[in-house]
């Protein structure tokens, strides 16, 4: 009697609704579910987000900068001054990416790798991990270089090594944790550290399905001059494209030059505005 | 007793006329004058009892596979919201098989939304495996898949939809 009631028990899920009993049978996915997209560029403000370029896609950059606000109405308020930083991004595959820049004022091209080493995964490993490599070269015009005192190449050179850290807390709120060293071949201050070192915290708020704001800050930990950095940034996504609009206490735009070399004081007015457009190409 | 034992036994027989697979297709395809776009998912699975004609369909939104990234992340972000929804079901009945030619009636769940549907298709049993292969068409709006009016022209408001899988008998 007791093997009977055995089998009866064991035959009892037959009993449920016939359909429900099908779903039981397909093959639970064992595959980790990764979480994606956490935030909807590459970069949060200035700084690098743990978006990679998907493979095969080429993105074309136009970055503006603006003057202070606090220059006044002769000026518009910053508007009658504007920078612009040209560059490509480009997905070699999933986990690699690399990009190439120019900016304007400074006139430093700079050339970066991102590397992803971890995913973040639903129910499993906490934070996705990339790693981001710079270097910039600042160009130097002929005349300069004939003069007696020129530097040479290796001088202009500078580096940034980040390793990027982020969470998608919910679907709406992403946070970013950037530790990041920076080395100057060369610095013009006398005993001024050619290593540098700030800790970058990020932040990515969803207002709506296609508007985000997000939030970007970088602490000194050793260079007492320059000032702490603080961004603030709009995504506002069309379609095809995203519209990015910016206010920081930074006018630069690649990391060697906003990370280290930011003077203006966000309290005090030294805001500046500015745009980003940008245009993906399939080259699949 | 040893009756009872044997009933049961019967009854695992009729249980066992199952046909699963896991490495179905589908497609989906919008079109319009502006812009075609077309994604696949090569993971669907599916469950046959041929005992009661019960036929069941699940898939990962996250499955398909777009030929441009972006229009992947859109889909997944702003339209299917996988992260929300991460899967879409069917569950129906295969109603009037005859010359390999069969309609099914079910429910239809996608973006967390569920609508009865029918559709038609060939519907090819020989014993070892089931062959399906049908096509039908979604309104975006039936499952409250917005389309902002900036996009409008390039995204169709009903989305064909092509299946093609094979179930294996489950032996």
């Amino acid at each position: 009697m007791r093997v009977f009631f055995f089998i009866l028990i064991s035959y009892m899920p037959y009993c449920l609704n016939a359909q429900d009993n099908l779903f039981s049978l397909l093959s639970k996915d064992k595959s980790p579910v990764y979480v994606n997209y956490l935030f909807k560029g590459t970069k949060i403000v200035n700084g690098q987000s743990v978006e990679l370029q998907a493979k095969d896609i080429l993105q074309f950059n136009i970055q503006h900068r603006f003057g202070p606000l606090n220059s006044g109405a002769y000026n518009l308020y910053g508007l009658d001054f504007s920078q612009v930083r040209l560059s490509l991004e480009y997905g070699l595959n999933d986990w690699i990416s690399i990009g190439i820049g120019r900016s304007s004022s400074t006139k430093v091209i700079d050339a970066n790798s991102k590397f992803r080493l971890k995913r973040q995964i639903l129910n499993g490993f906490p934070v996705t991990i990339v790693i981001n490599s710079v270097i910039c070269l600042k160009q130097i015009s002929s005349s300069n270089l004939l003069s007696s005192n020129s530097v040479g190449l290796y001088d202009n050179l500078s580096y940034t090594h980040q390793i990027l850290f982020a969470r998608k807390i919910t679907r709406n709120l992403s946070l970013q944790f950037t530790p990041t060293f920076l080395h100057y071949n060369f610095v013009e201050i006398q005993n001024a550290n050619n290593d540098r070192f700030s800790l970058g915290f990020g932040g990515r708020q969803k207002l709506t399905k296609r508007i985000s704001l997000n939030t970007e800050f970088f602490y000194q930990l050793n260079e007492i001059k320059n000032k702490n950095v603080l961004s603030f940034g709009f995504d506002i996504e069309t379609g095809g494209h995203v519209f990015q609009l910016h206010l920081s206490n930074s006018p630069h735009m690649i990391d060697t030059d906003f990370i280290t070399n930011t003077i203006g004081d966000f309290l005090k007015g030294d805001i500046f505005f500015g745009f980003n457009i940008s245009r993906v190409f399939n080259l699949n | 007793m040893n009756k009872i034992l044997f009933i049961l036994l019967i009854s695992t027989q009729i249980q066992a006329q199952i046909f699963l697979g896991n490495t179905g297709k589908i497609s989906f395809f919008s079109e319009t004058p502006i812009e075609n776009i077309t994604a696949v998912n090569d993971n669907v699975s599916a469950v046959f009892d041929a005992s009661n004609n019960n036929l069941v369909f699940q898939l990962s939104i996250t499955d398909f596979i777009f030929p441009n990234a972006l229009m992947q992340e859109h889909f997944n972000e702003n339209y299917l919201e996988s992260d929300k929804y991460p899967n879409s079901t069917f569950s129906g009945i295969v109603t009037n098989l005859e010359n390999d030619n069969a309609t099914v009636e079910g429910k239809l769940t996608i973006h967390g939304i569920t609508n009865k549907i029918t559709a038609n298709g060939k519907f090819i049993n020989n014993g070892d495996f089931i062959s399906i292969i049908a096509n039908l068409s979604v309104r975006l709006d039936d499952y409250r898949i917005k389309i902002p009016t900036i996009v409008m022209y390039k995204i169709a408001e009903n989305i064909k939809i092509n299946i093609d899988i094979k179930l294996v008998s489950n032996k």
